[in-house]
This record gives C-alpha cells, sequence and structure tokens, in this order.
C-alpha cells in the first residue's frame, strides 16, 4: 500500500501554513481556491485540515466513477487526473465527499508532490503525516465535515 | 512591485456607498503596509476634533505585508481608530484570518466611515461590496456571529464582529476574530457606534510573491530557527504565561491586588506550570504561526464546568487572576469566556474590576453602591459576575464599563488615586516601579499603558537586547532613545504583520529580505526603521492635535508614590524627577517639544507635511 497523506485534527490549530504553502509550491501564488487540502477552523474546539485520501476512506473511487470521459485513473493506488482528457464538466467536484477535487482549466487535485509533500514539510505540529492510510483518522475528519 | 493590489477600498456607512482609491509603489515604501496603512488613513482622513464614537470617525483595517504569505508568525492584522477610550489614535493587532482575506478580495486596505442608519454589517467577496442588514445578529455574542454568518455564506468566509460589548459602547469593547481579538482601545465600540456588528470576507484573488521559490525556501528556514529558539518548547506547551513564576518570583513585577502587591503569592495556582497538564486540550495558533501559544482550556467539572477558552493569556492571568486577588484559574478561565463571548478586553477589564475591589477595600465604594459583594477575597465568584454587568452595561457595570480613568471621576471621593492608567489605558501585566524604561514606555504609546508599542519589558528584564547590553532595569539612563528606537522598530513589526514574540530573532536585519522575496522591493535597514519613525509620528500629531499633552502622558500616583511594598522589586518607585527626565530625553529623541508635539521640522523631514 503506498503512502498517503493523514490528517490529525486533534493535532491542528488552524495555522492554514499547509494550506498557503501548498497553493504556492504548486502554483507559485497564494490562493486557497487552489490549494489541494484546506483547513477549517470551525470554532473554539475545532480545527481541521482536510486532505485527499485518494479515496482509501470508502474505497468507492467516486470521482473515478463520476468522470464521463475516464480521465481520472487509480494507478498504483494514487488517483490521477489526465488533464487532457478532462473536459472540466465538474462531476468530479460534485461527488468528492471531502470537497478536495478543484476546479480551473482542468479538474486538478492532490499529487502528494510526487511522494514529499510539500503541507507534511511546512506542518510544525504532525497534524498531517505522510505515512500508511488510516481509515480511523479518515473517518474523524468526515465526521466533522458532516457536522458543518 | 508584487504582492500588493494598489487598492484601498473606502466604504462609507451613511451613504451605503463604496469607491476604491488607487495606490502605487510609493504609499507601500512611505507606509509598508499593516499598522502603517491603517493609521495612515486615519490620521489623513478622520477630520480633527471627531468624537471617537461619532460617524465621521474612520476605522481602518489593514493586512501586513506578509499576512497571507506564509512567514511564520507572520498573519497579523491592524485596526486603527480613534479610540473612545483614550482620545487618541489606537491601533489593535490581531491574529485573525480576515486581513489577509480582504487582500485576496482584492484591496490592501479597508476604511469604514458614517454610520448605517440601522444594525448591519459589511459583506465583501473580491468587487461585490454590500452593506447588509444585522438584524438577526445584533444582541449575538461573537460565537453565535460567526456561526450564522457561515451557515448563510459558506464555511470558508472570514469574519470579524464585535459582541454586545461593542453595542453598547464599552469603552473598551474588542473586535473578535476566530477566537483572536483586536484588543485594546475600545475598537468594538467604534463600529458598536456606526451600527456596524461585523465584517465578512470572502476573496479568491492570487497573491503573488515576487520570488516563489525563494518565499518556499525563507518560510521553512524561519520556521525551523523557530523551534530551534530556546523557548519554543516551553512556549508551545504553556503558552504565553510560560514566565510568570519569573517575572514574579524572580523579578517581583507581577501587579497583584490592583498594583497594591508586586507578587502574587497563590501564583502556584495560575501558573501555567500548574493548569497546562490539567486544562489544556489542544494548541490553537493564530493565523499563519508555526509556533502555537494558544491552548484550549476547558473545563470539565464544578461550577465553571463548560468553559472552553483559547487562553489564558498572560496578561490575562494578572488582569482576571492577580489583579484581582484571584487564584482560581476555573473563574478566570470563565471570566475570559465572558470577555471573548461579549467582546471585552481582558486587559482592561479585569483591571477595572481590581481597581474597584479596592476602592471596596477602602470602603470609597459600598457593596450596596456596587449591588454585589465586590472583594479580593470573594473573586472567583465577583470577577465573572461582575464581567457579565460589566459587558451588558447592568447595574454598577456600567460605570465600570467606562473604564479605571472614567469611572474614578464618576465615583469620585478620591478614587482617581487609585486609578491606575495612562491616557486612560489600564496597564499590562509588568509593574514599570521595577523597570523605569518600561514605564517610559508606558507613557509614550501612543495608545496608553501598553507593553506591546515599546516591547520594552524584554530588554529590560533579560538585561540585553539587539544593540544594547547590560541594561539596568532601575535606572531612567539612555531610555528615552531606546524606547524610541524599539517604538520605530514595532511601528515596523505592526506593518509587516510579524507577531512580538518574534523580535528576538527576526531583527531588522532579517526583515529586509523577506521583505524583497515578496514584494520584490529594497528596502535598508534604515529605510525601515525610517516608516517606523513616520508612522510613530503620524500617531503622535493626531494625539496632539486632539488636545492629548505631555500632562495626559503622566503616570498615576500609586506607580510615583507607593513604593513596591514586597518582593525582589521591593522599594522600587518611579520619581516625579526620573519621570520627567525620562520624558525630556524621549521628546529630544524624537525631536518633539517638551510638551509632547512632533515639531513641523520633523514632520516636514518625514514627508507628512
Amino acid at each position: 500500500m503506498p503512502k498517503m497523506l493523514v490528517p490529525y485534527p486533534e493535532k491542528c490549530t488552524g495555522c492554514r501554513f499547509c494550506e498557503m504553502a501548498c497553493s504556492l509550491y504548486h502554483e507559485g501564488k497564494i490562493n486557497h481556491t487552489n490549494a489541494r487540502l484546506q483547513v477549517h477552523k470551525r470554532d473554539v474546539r475545532t480545527d481541521f485540515p482536510v486532505v485527499c485520501t485518494h479515496c482509501i476512506v470508502c474505497g468507492e473511487d467516486c470521482c473515478v466513477q463520476a468522470c464521463p470521459v475516464e480521465a481520472i485513473k487509480v494507478e498504483d493506488g494514487i488517483v490521477t487526473i489526465d488533464e487532457d482528457e478532462c473536459t472540466a464538466c465538474g462531476s468530479c467536484v460534485d461527488v468528492c465527499p471531502f470537497g478536495v477535487m478543484r476546479m480551473e482549466d482542468t479538474a486538478f487535485k492532490c499529487d502528494l508532490c510526487g511522494g514529499d509533500p510539500t503541507c507534511v514539510k511546512f506542518c510544525p505540529m504532525g497534524a498531517i503525516k505522510y505515512e500508511e492510510p488510516n481509515t480511523e483518522q479518515y473517518e474523524k475528519v468526515r465526521t466533522l465535515l458532516e457536522a458543518e | 512591485m508584487k504582492a500588493f493590489h494598489g487598492k484601498i477600498l473606502k466604504v462609507d456607512l451613511s451613504e451605503e456607498k463604496s469607491a476604491v482609491k488607487t495606490t502605487d509603489e510609493r504609499y507601500v515604501r512611505k507606509y509598508l503596509g499593516g499598522q502603517g496603512f491603517a493609521v495612515e488613513l486615519v490620521y489623513h482622513d478622520m477630520p480633527q476634533g471627531t468624537d471617537a464614537l461619532a460617524p465621521d470617525n474612520v476605522i481602518a483595517m489593514a493586512p501586513g505585508l506578509f499576512a497571507g504569505f506564509p512567514l511564520p508568525t507572520g498573519g497579523k492584522t491592524a485596526f486603527a481608530a480613534k479610540s473612545p477610550q483614550t482620545g487618541t489614535l489606537v491601533e489593535s493587532i490581531m491574529g485573525g484570518a480576515i486581513g489577509a482575506e480582504l487582500r485576496h478580495a482584492g484591496y490592501d486596505a479597508l476604511e469604514i466611515v458614517g454610520r448605517a442608519e440601522k444594525p448591519s454589517y459589511l459583506f465583501i467577496e473580491d468587487d461585490r461590496v454590500e452593506v447588509e442588514d444585522a438584524a438577526d445578529l445584533w444582541g449575538r455574542s461573537t460565537r453565535e456571529v460567526p456561526d450564522l454568518l457561515k451557515k448563510k455564506y459558506g464555511w470558508d468566509v472570514k469574519v470579524a464582529c464585535i459582541g454586545v460589548a461593542g453595542e453598547k459602547l464599552v469603552k473598551f469593547a474588542c473586535i473578535d476574530c476566530e477566537e483572536r481579538q483586536a484588543g485594546r482601545g475600545g475598537l468594538g465600540a467604534v463600529m458598536g457606534s456606526k451600527n456596524l456588528k461585523a465584517i465578512v470576507i470572502r476573496g479568491t484573488k492570487d497573491l503573488e510573491p515576487a520570488d516563489p521559490g525563494a518565499l518556499l525556501e525563507v518560510a521553512l528556514r524561519y520556521q525551523k530557527v523557530m523551534e530551534n529558539a530556546p523557548s519554543f518548547k516551553e512556549d508551545t506547551v504553556y503558552g504565553t504565561g510560560e514566565f510568570l513564576g519569573w517575572i514574579n518570583k524572580e523579578k517581583g513585577v507581577f501587579p497583584t491586588r490592583n498594583w497594591q502587591l508586586s507578587v502574587f503569592e497563590e501564583r502556584e495556582k495560575i501558573d501555567p506550570y500548574y493548569w497546562a497538564t490539567r486544562y489544556v486540550t489542544k494548541n490553537k495558533a493564530c493565523f499563519a504561526c508555526t509556533k502555537p501559544c494558544g491552548k484550549l482550556f476547558e473545563v470539565k467539572e464544578g461550577k465553571f464546568a463548560g468553559v472552553a477558552i483559547d487562553g489564558l493569556e498572560y496578561e490575562t492571568l494578572y488582569s482576571l487572576g492577580a489583579a484581582c486577588g484571584n487564584a482560581s484559574i476555573e473563574s478566570a478561565a470563565r471570566g475570559n469566556e465572558i470577555c471573548d463571548v461579549l467582546g471585552m478586553d481582558t486587559i482592561s477589564a479585569g483591571a477595572t474590576i481590581g481597581f474597584a475591589m479596592e476602592l471596596v477595600q477602602r470602603g470609597i465604594l459600598t457593596e450596596e453602591e456596587v449591588g454585589m459583594r465586590l472583594t479580593f477575597e470573594n473573586s472567583e465568584d465577583a470577577v465573572p459576575a461582575m464581567l457579565e454587568r460589566m459587558g451588558n452595561r447592568e447595574g454598577f457595570g456600567d460605570v465600570l464599563a467606562e473604564g479605571v480613568r472614567l469611572a474614578s471621576q464618576r465615583i469620585g471621593k478620591d478614587a482617581e488615586r487609585y486609578a491606575i492608567h495612562t491616557k486612560g489605558m489600564e496597564p499590562p501585566a509588568y509593574d514599570v516601579r521595577g523597570m523605569k524604561g518600561h514605564g517610559l514606555a508606558y507613557m509614550t504609546s501612543t495608545r496608553g499603558a501598553c507593553h506591546l508599542r515599546a516591547g520594552f519589558y524584554a530588554p529590560e528584564l533579560v538585561g540585553k537586547f539587539w544593540r544594547w547590553e547590560g541594561i539596568d532595569r532601575q535606572s531612567p539612563e539612555g531610555k528615552g532613545q531606546m524606547v524610541a528606537t524599539m517604538e520605530d522598530f514595532m511601528c515596523v513589526y505592526d506593518s509587516v504583520g510579524l507577531c512580538k514574540f518574534s523580535r528576538g530573532f527576526f531583527l531588522i536585519e532579517k526583515l529586509t529580505e523577506v521583505i524583497e522575496v515578496i514584494t520584490g522591493l529594497k528596502f535598508t535597514e534604515d529605510e525601515l526603521l525610517r516608516i517606523g519613525e513616520r508612522i510613530h509620528n503620524m500617531k503622535g500629531h493626531f494625539n496632539y492635535r486632539e488636545g492629548v499633552t505631555r500632562k495626559d502622558w503622566l503616570l498615576p500616583p500609586r506607580i510615583l508614590q507607593d513604593p513596591i511594598p514586597d518582593g525582589p522589586s521591593q522599594g522600587s518607585v518611579i520619581t516625579s524627577e526620573q519621570m520627567n527626565k525620562m520624558l525630556d530625553d524621549y521628546m529630544a529623541a524624537r525631536a518633539w517639544t517638551t510638551d509632547g508635539e512632533p515639531t513641523p521640522e520633523k514632520l516636514k523631514e518625514l514627508e507628512l507635511a
């Protein structure tokens, strides 16, 4: 099983350093609308990072199934987008339960920075780790999102 | 020039109109950002002699130059207006993300004037600017307001708002964003006077640094520098109160029972080394801060069960703790929660209660007048109870909602002898009788007694800082020049949007590199300090123009007449001679008149006239 981003909401301080670093690394500029992960800062008790789970959490491959042109594939356990095939229809964005499938000219999403994730490097608290997938942690985030 | 949009959004609530003023590189070279922008807007745009709660007062908000970029501790936002508490130009800096969001909406700063006809909030989404009806939000807390607005607009909008205290024009009402506050000087009351309950922003525009690759490198480098700094672990585990024991026991400058004592004998019970392991359930951080000194403090059982705050900060451990003789950390936490929810500055609110307690102790106030038992001995219950009354302006709380200066004038009967403030601002948690230069800084601070305008407690307590070594905290010698220089430096800090806790390792020579990476603009250290001097002179000139002169700067009677009676600083006092010598030295260092007026030559030299 390839390593994945694993969120630890209880360690997240809500500083959003990861979000800014993600955007800066991928786009050379900062905009939370293009960050591949999000930090929710809901109330005094609750801050949490929302990362792409590469569909580990439910195994449903929602975005893969939703894509009408088969531009989204799972390769070695990692969900990737073929930008040449993508028609920017938005179906994948609509179905992603975490809201981390993004859209500009084409769909785009977390690519784990080629195996050295920027968000992990920039999080000082270990609230996002790059390790064996951990369904329990993904479920925690899903529960937090559902309560929103 | 990168990073800036060259646009300032100006909103007139009376007219329900907005306009965009364009600026260019010269504006950044002159004022830098953050506090510099906010102060410039109030200084130039508020008509002279305007009452702080009148529609013509200008409230400005500006993100620091770094805000929105991943620079550790560099996400701060400045608010500024004429203060109803001090009558001076007050800027207050917060760690919430509202400023960075304004930048993503395409503006470098926001200026609000006028008064809405009815309770309203401002909604900004990029080019869309609306004044909306806030009937459903009025009367609600700083926790309910963002909840309701996020339900309406989505989880990702940023909200800055006031609580009931701001609506009721409590003199020290604050502005809240994400449990972080622009706390000091009653800027929340200025919003309240404008019928402005909240500012809601969603921005979708890019922030472009001049050198993205270098910025990633710089950001990571400074994160490591910070992690390796000596106090990183202690600060992140115990928060800003980490050094409370040291200040109290080693230095003896922890003001207790309205400054009657300078050592709190029950310190152990409010020390983070006691409570962090028992009550803290999570770390919290300001926007863009990788050194979380915020603590989620939760009370699970007992009469204060259910309390959940981002605190308690060092200053609050003094104001709601020692200043009121309150050794119950749970009570102080509940007090902190009341301040947060109603939207009040914890420092002024607590210090004002401590002041009233001393009046009760001396028989100047009776239980009957106060309407409840308000003593140092029953502070555990009295502090939260009185805070509720102050925030809602109920009973005697209405008098204390005015702060110590106005309350003491209203109470009469020698109450002013026990009112501890400069320029109407209740002081933070450093007994300056044992720290002469910091005492000077309480006087020269343009917003009244403040530990952050010069940040001078650190140099004096540690004995060395930046350019200086062998600093004697008990000596007034040389403090005029040092305080002036530190004020200029701290103006730069508040303009780039850095947290003052970084000032030990993020010295001015390091800032030039980061500013260039983000904006592409080169500054020298001297140029930055010159901008700091310009910002301070705008505030000083504004204050003099509004009638605040040297006589209003002076230290209160207790500091000048009552030597510290206990502990390591026993016998310390600032004499009138020392006070006046330091003030004269300071005025000379600033090239101001001895009355505190920036001279026309100085203003011209700084391109302000």
